[in-house]
Formats: structure tokens, C-alpha cells, sequence
């Protein structure tokens, strides 16, 4: 408290930019004091969100999603595989997540950055745990062909709360995924048909009648949120995370069931009280995200 | 395949053989980037980011009297129909990393930065055709946006010649027809070609006629950045309350 008192001094003389470099911790520390941030959001709003389906047109399903600034790109790419013997009937999934080094200053272009294959681990974990996608439904040929879903995240602007946004895409892309039409040729090879061609060649034997979705049983988000001190600040920009190191973030299925918790070590130490409150933040905002995503799934199917 | 109608005169998408794709650029897109910007010509979109002038992080590598660029071109694994796998570090990405890092050094002014570095990352969102040049017309806005002083406006834009008739700006389709590709890069105002690249024969006479189209759709480029930026220099003096 010393520190701040001494700055508090400063603080009438030097403007308020240079103080925001120079002593980051004591100009949020007097936000939290009102209960409020410096971009105006009171403690337990996340930035604003935007979901839009289908922006890769060469991708079997693909989705834009922006938190406040930070963005991400998920496409997600299908390709015929032979499934492994102990699996006949499954397809499988290839998750991977990508920081080129346009997202931000501190990717260097020849070494990847830090958190990126942690978040691509992650992603795969939650994906999986959170039983969103039935492997059955990717098969095509028991003990033959199945689907291989490949699914790249790209990160084009990075600004605090990634795992945030690249789960949302990635969920958002499964949702908008159509599986495309197969037909077996002459080879015994599984390949693709255009939808013009069923209506001339009625010989090809078409392995799916129809373009389908997927039937997605729970969806999974997430919310990150910043312990410091006693505050609990939800969806956390970059500058807040370079400065306060403690997050903990709370992954939700959309029944409300709790799939992940995550809490990497930091100088703050949370008791269960505060783990509930993070959870209690994170379920209204998995609400607010279902009604999001599901407000642009049916935009499509108006379209 | 016919790739010119020999009825009509159109291509395979509906244009004439002189006419480019819709192009629409937009800067900005990276907030955290020095200059940003996303450019798109027909179905191929890419987006540039500018870092820079910033400190060289490689000691040995710092020249004296200029600046140092750097540039990094990746395509990401869905941009093309089939899904690749080195993204980039492949012979195709690092040709066309150094193509346009040589095009832009060109026109940077980088005598008045010394010491320093300018990196420009590219990024292929979705591949269909003409890459290079989209990269190329992405960069020059981002390093606009990024206020690095330049020479002039570097555009760039490709030709081909199918069917006897010489087509300006080549889709996928027709780039992998097996015809001449010409890609020419020039500095707008001042006239200047500082990249022309050309793969597969052709014979003299008729290169001067591809080359002169992708030269016209260089300039037609150049007039619609020039657009861009103004109207991006007015929405910022705007904001500065002028």
C-alpha cells in the first residue's frame, strides 16, 4: 500500500495516459474501487460478441467470431479416412489452433507463441469432454470410410480471453457444418459429388441421401475470468491480463452442467467462495451465448 | 475446356477478358497491428499486418544506414480446396515471402529509418487465384495505415493468355489452366514495374499485350486504394474532431 500512497502523489501531477503505462496496477486498483473498468464495464459484463456462419466458402463449415477485439476464424475441413480397427463406426476429429504472427506484437514470426498449442490442447480436451459431437455420425462404411474432421482455428486479432473465443468458433463451425455428399466409384474410393451431378448420374450409389448436419447433443462455453485481490473481473482484455496474472476459467455445457475448470497457478489463492461466483458469472454468459449462436443459426436457415 | 466462350467472349465466371474481379480493401482490421489491412479480389482474401518501425530483434542482422524488412507470407490450412499441411516454410511460401518483402523494399523510403525493423505478416484466408497480387495491394495499405514513409502506392495484378485472348486477373481455375501467368508489381504514379514474373512460353509480341493489360489493372488497383485511403484519412480527421 506504501507504493500506492507514493504514486497517489504523483498521480495530480503526470496525465493520465503515463499513468496507465507507468503504474498499471494502481490505475486499476482505483477502477475496481467503483466497481467498474477502464473501457466502462462493470465488473461482471463481458465485451460485446458477434457470431457470423460461413465466411470461408471453400470449408464445410466455418464461423467468425469476434469478443470485443479479439478475433477468431474456425474452418473446419472433412476428408475420407479408413477408421481404426477397434473403432469401426467412428469418424475422428483434428483440432488445432493457430496464432500467425499478425495477431499481435509479441508472436514472432519463426517461433510460435507460448500459449498457442496450450490452448490447442485444451480445446481438444473440452471438445472431447463435453461429448458435443456423436464419433458415430462421422462414419460412412462401417469398418471402411469415415469422416476426418479437421478443424484449423485461426486467430487474426488477439486481445485477452482467446480460449474464450476460439471455443466459440469452434463450436459455432460444428454448427454450421454441412456434410457433403460421397459416393462410392469404381475403385471402391469414397469420393465427393457436387449436387448437380445426382440429379444426371442416378447410378452413382450415394453412401448419404442427403447434406446433413450434425446433431450436436450440448454445447460447451466458457468464460475467463481475472482474480485480483478480492475482485472477480469477467472476460478480461489483454492489457488486464498482462497485468493481473490469475484467471480461472469455467467451461458450461448448455444444460448447465460444469465441463472444465481451469486454474493455472497465480498469486491470488480462491476459495470455494469465489469459484462459485466465477461459476455464477459464467452460466448467465453461457446463456447470453446460446441465445447469440442460436440467433445466427437460424439468420442461416432463413437465408 | 473453354475457358473464353468463342459465342459470347465470356469467361468462366461471366467476365469479359479485360475486366478484373471485385476488389474491396478495408484497413484497420488488427488492432494490436501497426497498420492492418484486408484486402480481397474476387474470392482470394488477405490480410497484412504491419509491425513496425520497432526495435531489430536480431542484433546481427541490424543495418546502419536503413531499415530492415522482414515479411512472412502464410496461407491458412482451409484456404485452398484441399487442406494443407506446412502452411508455410514450404518453397512456394518462402519464393513469394521474399518476392514481396524485395517489392516493398523497394518502395519503403528505408534510409530515414535506420536501425530499425518493419515486418510485414501476410495471412491467406481463401486462396482463388492471384495471391501474390492480393498480398502485394494488402501490404501497401497496411504499411499506409502504419504511416511507414513510402516512394509511391505498389499495386499488382496478374495476366494470362487462354484460348488466343489475353484474360486480366486469373481465378484459380484459369491459373492452373496451363497458360502464361504474368504478375506485375508497379509503383502507380511514378510508372515504375518493380516485379514482373512470367512462367510458361510465350511469344514476344503477345507478352507485350498481357503485359500492358496487367500494367492497366495495376493502375485500375491503384485508383481504388487511392480511394480507400483518402476516405480512411477523412474518417480520421473526423475522430480528431477537425
Amino acid at each position: 500500500m506504501e507504493s500506492s500512497k507514493g504514486t497517489e502523489g504523483l498521480a495530480g501531477e503526470i496525465e493520465v495516459e503515463a499513468y496507465r503505462r507507468l503504474f498499471p496496477l494502481p490505475f486499476y486498483e482505483r477502477h475496481l474501487l467503483e466497481s467498474v473498468r477502464p473501457d466502462a464495464r462493470p465488473l461482471n459484463r463481458a465485451r460485446d460478441t458477434t457470431v457470423a456462419l460461413g465466411p470461408v466458402a471453400s470449408a464445410d463449415g466455418s464461423a467468425l467470431v469476434k469478443i470485443g477485439d479479439t478475433t477468431m476464424l474456425a474452418a473446419i475441413k472433412l476428408e475420407v479416412m479408413i477408421p481404426s480397427a477397434d473403432a469401426p463406426d467412428e469418424g475422428s476429429l483434428a483440432i488445432e489452433f493457430h496464432m500467425p504472427p499478425i495477431c499481435s506484437p509479441s508472436v514472432r514470426s519463426g517461433r510460435p507463441a507460448e500459449v498457442a498449442p496450450v490452448i490447442s490442447q485444451r480445446l481438444s480436451d473440452v471438445i472431447t469432454s463435453s461429448e458435443m459431437i456423436n464419433l458415430n455420425e462421422l462414419s460412412l462404411i462401417s469398418g471402411k470410410a469415415a469422416w476426418m474432421a479437421y478443424l484449423d482455428i485461426y486467430c487474426l486479432n488477439a486481445d485477452g480471453c482467446l480460449f474464450d473465443a476460439a471455443l466459440l468458433s469452434a463450436v459455432a463451425a460444428f454448427s454450421h457444418l454441412q456434410i457433403p455428399l460421397v459416393s462410392v466409384n469404381d475403385d471402391g474410393r469414397v469420393v465427393a459429388v457436387s449436387g448437380e451431378l445426382t440429379e444426371g448420374k442416378s447410378k452413382l450409389e450415394l453412401v448419404n441421401k442427403e447434406k446433413r448436419k450434425l446433431s450436436l447433443r450440448s454445447k460447451p462455453f466458457s468464460l475467463t475470468c481475472i482474480l485480483h485481490e478480492k475482485y472477480i473481473l469477467a472476460d478480461p482484455n489483454s492489457e488486464e491480463e498482462s497485468i493481473m496474472d490469475t484467471f480461472v476459467t469455467v467451461v458450461l455445457d448448455s444444460w448447465g452442467q460444469l465441463v472444465s475448470i481451469y486454474k493455472p497457478g497465480g498469486a491470488v489463492l480462491a476459495n470455494m467462495s469465489t469459484i462459485k461466483a466465477c461459476i455464477a458469472v459464467a452460466k448467465s454468459r453461457v446463456k447470453e451465448l446460446n441465445n447469440i449462436l442460436n440467433e445466427s443459426l437460424s439468420e442461416m436457415e432463413v437465408d | 475446356m473453354e475457358y473464353v466462350n468463342p459465342l459470347t467472349g465470356f469467361r468462366l465466371d461471366g467476365r469479359r477478358p479485360n475486366e478484373m474481379r471485385q476488389i474491396r480493401g478495408e484497413i484497420g482490421v488488427v488492432a494490436k497491428a501497426d497498420g492492418s489491412a484486408l484486402f480481397e479480389m474476387g474470392n482470394t482474401k488477405v490480410i497484412a499486418a504491419v509491425y513496425g518501425p520497432r526495435e531489430v530483434q536480431n542484433k546481427g542482422q541490424q543495418i546502419n544506414n536503413r531499415a530492415l524488412v522482414r515479411c512472412e507470407y502464410s496461407m491458412a490450412n482451409f484456404s485452398t480446396g484441399d487442406r494443407r499441411r506446412r502452411p508455410k516454410g514450404d518453397r512456394r511460401s518462402t519464393e513469394i515471402s521474399l518476392v514481396i518483402r524485395q517489392t516493398m523494399e523497394a518502395c519503403i523510403l528505408t534510409h530515414l529509418l535506420p536501425h530499425s525493423q518493419i515486418d510485414i505478416f501476410v495471412q491467406v484466408l481463401q486462396a482463388d487465384g492471384g495471391t501474390r497480387s492480393a498480398c502485394i495491394n494488402a501490404a501497401t495499405l497496411a504499411l499506409a495505415d502504419a504511416g511507414i514513409p513510402m516512394r509511391d502506392i505498389v499495386t499488382s495484378c496478374s495476366a494470362g493468355y487462354l484460348c488466343s485472348t489475353p484474360l486480366l486477373d486469373l481465378n484459380y481455375i484459369e491459373d492452373s489452366a496451363g497458360g502464361p501467368d504474368v504478375t506485375v508489381g508497379m509503383l502507380a504514379k511514378m510508372d515504375k514495374v518493380t516485379l514482373l514474373q512470367m512462367d510458361a512460353k510465350l511469344p514476344m509480341d503477345i507478352f507485350e499485350n498481357v503485359m500492358q493489360l496487367a500494367i492497366e489493372g495495376c493502375k485500375a488497383v491503384a485508383h481504388y486504394i487511392r480511394e480507400v485511403l483518402l476516405e480512411h484519412t477523412k474518417q480520421l480527421e473526423c475522430h480528431r474532431g477537425a
